[in-house]
């Protein structure tokens, strides 16, 4: 009799160490972000630690910024509530790592699209969220249309950098001859310019508008429209886990068509009315594409209503409502002069 | 002989004002005209309204005018994909139109003859303005194909970016100048709004 008891008290206990063992196994090797992300009830976004319009806490430890919002998006999309972006601030050089070992769901981190990027670190990069590249910021008094008219000029720039590199491959190209002054930090190219040392700033032209801001006037001071490189900035996810690939590209996707359609935080409850069969399919009161998504029928809705359209998401951190006030440029849609493009959503 | 031509424009303009102000009170006063006040040149634009070169990317050939009425913004495409970009005041909801059209004709400070519907909206408007710094229609006026509707300046730099407009585009007196001087008759205008939903 003591015996069986006994022995049905070691069985018990090696069944339930053996559950224990298979659920931490299977927590930690099960790779779909997705259903990892649903029993967090949170969404992890790797974000810079502070830059400007794009991912910076306030000193209450309150999240804003263009790549912040995206990821709100997401969370949007998921949970209905874009509470549930919880933010992870990485280094420039851990952030691929940490994407990696799943130390975060999604990086949503100014990062640059490049090939080596996915084959190094077996990453996968869903679409452009913002066009990025090398620009030139100069006094507005020299009265300069275009960056081909820099023949001549003195070009500040920081040591090291890819933009350096572009500068050099730029007006070698295009024969114009150039003094480049390179400073190690960038408060000093920064420095060296505002007090008149070179005649033009180079730097990533979302770089230009942040800097401008911290210039003695702002105000006398152009960027020009020419970007000389390609910096395509987009959120990045791990290989090898679709479901969780398809949710990060088409809530953007989602968000550049809804501004393409009109549609917007403040009109959500007019365009769930609508009987236009492209707003009908966004919104979801047409067609399965949320649920298919593994999400609601609604998940579109929820991002434009909480987040709104890419459009909206812009302008409020970066763009005209914003203190940088990046002009539109190549970030608007591709109907109004820029290269914005989503696939249709049917 | 032009002052003399204003100071009629202004008087008229304000004596219609007088007469018309009890029924101009009882309806919606429009905030986007005022005949006879003198536009203030040295109002600053917010750098969103701020004439500026910009990326844009369009198959349509330089010298070509677009405006996006969503954006408050007026293109005018040059070579090399990019454009001159100025702000605007457009129509206000209701009055917004789009199509393609050419410019027709130009004048400088224009004479305004506001068109018979819009006195009929704003009874207390003139009948008829002498061109000049008090009139709505600025410095310059482009007229746009066989419509009423006209590209001009303005009197008040500060409905630049908003909607209040019968439907013609206003620019301020500098910018309005400046297109004016880059675009010829026949010059090929797309007007864009916003999607429907």
């Amino acid at each position: 009799m003591m015996r069986t008891f006994r022995g049905g008290l070691l069985i018990g206990l090696a069944v339930a160490v053996l559950v224990a063992v298979l659920a931490t196994i299977y927590e930690f090797y099960d790779t779909r972000t997705l259903k990892r992300t649903v029993r967090r009830g949170e969404v992890l976004c790797g974000v810079n630690k502070g830059l400007p319009g794009f991912s910076i806490p306030d000193d209450k430890g309150n999240w804003s910024g263009f790549d912040v919002d995206f990821c709100r998006a997401v969370a949007a999309a998921i949970f209905n509530d874009p509470g549930k972006a919880k933010f992870v601030p990485l280094d420039a050089s851990e952030r691929f790592k940490e994407l990696q070992s799943r130390k975060v769901d999604i990086l949503s981190r100014n990062s640059t699209w490049s090939m080596k990027r996915e084959l190094d670190y077996d990453l996968y990069f869903p679409a452009v969220a913002y066009y990025d590249g090398a620009g030139f910021m100069l006094p507005r008094s020299r009265n300069k249309e275009t960056s081909l008219d820099l023949t001549g000029s003195k070009v500040c720039v920081q040591s090291g950098t890819t933009t350096a590199l572009n500068v050099a491959d730029y007006f070698r190209v295009n024969n114009m001859k150039y003094d480049e002054m390179k400073f190690d930090k960038l408060d000093d190219v920064v420095k060296a310019y505002d007090t008149g040392k070179c005649d033009t700033l180079s730097a990533d032209v979302s770089q230009l508008y942040a800097l401008r801001l911290n210039l003695s006037k702002p105000g006398d001071n152009m960027i020009l429209p020419d970007m000389i490189s390609k910096e395509p900035l987009a959120p990045v996810v791990r290989q090898r886990d679709d479901d969780w690939m398809m949710i990060v590209k088409w809530t953007l996707y989602a968000m550049i068509n809804a501004e393409e359609l009109g549609v917007t935080s403040e009109n959500i409850d007019e365009a769930l009315k609508s009987k236009k069969p492209e707003v009908m399919r966004l919104v979801g009161t047409e067609g399965n594409y949320g649920e298919q998504l593994g999400l609601t029928k609604d998940w579109a809705a929820r991002i434009i209503r909480h987040v709104g359209n890419y459009g909206e998401m812009y302008d409020r951190n970066i763009g005209e409502k914003s203190k940088l006030k990046i002009p539109r440029g190549m970030n608007q849609l591709w109907n109004a002069g820029g290269v914005q493009y989503a696939p249709p959503m049917r | 002989m032009t002052d003399f031509r204003r100071l009629t424009g202004i008087f008229m303009a304000a004596m219609g004002m007088i007469l018309s102000a009890p029924q101009a009170f009882a309806q919606q006063p429009d905030r986007g005209d005022e005949p006879g006040l003198i536009a203030d040149d040295g109002y600053q634009l917010d750098p969103e309204w701020q004439k500026q070169v910009v990326y844009y990317r369009t198959t349509e050939p330089p010298g070509t005018i677009i405006v996006s009425t969503a954006e408050r913004h007026l293109y005018l495409v040059q070579p090399g994909g990019r454009a001159i970009r100025y702000g605007i005041g457009v129509g206000r909801d209701g009055f917004q139109w789009q199509g393609l059209v050419t410019i027709t004709n130009k004048k400088e400070w224009p004479d305004w003859t506001p068109p018979a519907e819009m006195i009929q909206r704003q009874p207390y408007l003139p009948r008829f303005m002498a061109g000049g710094p008090g009139n709505p229609l600025g410095a310059r006026a482009m007229y746009l194909g066989t419509t009423v509707y006209r590209i001009h300046g303005t009197n008040r730099p500060d409905t630049i970016g908003t909607k209040v407009s019968s439907g013609c585009f206003r620019l301020v007196n500098n910018d309005v100048a400046d297109l004016y001087d880059r675009v010829p008759v026949g010059t090929k205008v797309i007007i864009r709004q916003k999607p429907e939903l």
